[in-house]
């Protein structure tokens, strides 16, 4: 169960303004589910999106890296950013049972291995 | 606010830092967290690896913010040795096959007069934020004129 980067997705689908970076990420899957791991620092829930599209996974995030009203910035890294990860999923995924959660800047994306797509054995007689 | 000599440093790995990035920022005396993840054979194939830090100042304070994904609250240590506020952030990485772990530190040299008893820190979507008071007499003063 393999997942692939499709190449140069970042540079087809960055907007003018702000370049969109591919985040650090994992993929972990096992026979049943696929778990990817994205990592957004600094983003917020309402930042993310998600779509499952034709086996193509996107996963988008905007980080604000905003400075609090009166702070005078003596030294700057964390800018704002736009988070684009594109996969392509080599198994039918079951869109329905998708889940997602943020943690500590760590998105983790659990996707069930639709049944049909799932090695079975065949029992010789 | 001065330049940390980067031998001293336990961390020091990366053997080209950008020389200029070098001179511009006082705060960035050691290479960010990123350029470790610059060595060959480490986590290849990511555009952005960067854990990058900011530093600000408002009138009481002085704010330190380190980019640390994946890292949880009880897995960072902040300390404060002269003058020097060094973070250290131990990561876990677990796969169905393999459980890794490692630390990042970064440290940063925060100017004289700040007081050192009541910082504190903050960890939110995985970006730590270190609040550092300033002492009384590095607070900007009014004089009014008589």
């Amino acid at each position: 169960m393999n997942t692939c980067c499709i190449p140069n997705d970042t540079r087809v689908e960055a907007p003018a303004e702000t370049p969109a970076i591919k985040p650090r990420y994992f993929v972990d899957g096992t026979q049943d589910a696929y778990e990817v791991r994205v990592e957004v620092p600094g983003v917020a829930k309402d930042g993310i999106s998600v779509d499952l599209d034709q086996n193509i996974l996107t996963v988008r995030a905007k980080r604000k890296a905003s400075v609090p009203e009166g702070w005078k910035t003596l030294h700057r890294e964390l800018n704002d950013l736009d988070y684009l990860l594109r996969l392509k999923l080599n198994s039918q995924v079951d869109e329905s049972k998708l889940t997602a959660t943020l943690e500590n800047g760590v998105l983790s994306l659990c996707l069930p291995v639709r049944e049909a797509a799932k090695p079975r054995r065949v029992e010789v007689r | 606010m001065k330049l940390i000599p980067r031998s001293n440093h336990p961390t020091h790995l990366s053997r080209v830092t950008d020389f200029d990035d070098w001179f511009r920022n006082p705060f960035a005396a050691l290479p960010s967290f990123g350029r470790f993840f610059e060595l060959p054979g480490y986590f290849t194939g990511a555009a952005s690896l960067r854990l990058a830090a900011d530093i600000h100042e408002d009138n009481e304070h002085y704010y330190a913010r380190f980019e640390v994904p994946g890292v949880k609250k009880e897995d960072v240590k902040v300390e404060l040795n002269n003058n020097i506020l060094t973070v250290c952030a131990d990561r876990k990485e677990k796969t169905a096959e393999s459980e890794s772990s490692y630390t990042l530190s970064r440290s940063v040299s925060v100017p004289e007069g700040v007081n050192g008893e009541t910082i504190s820190a903050k960890l939110e979507d995985g970006v730590l934020t270190v609040t550092l008071p300033k002492a009384e007499h590095r607070k900007p003063r009014t004089i009014q004129v008589g």
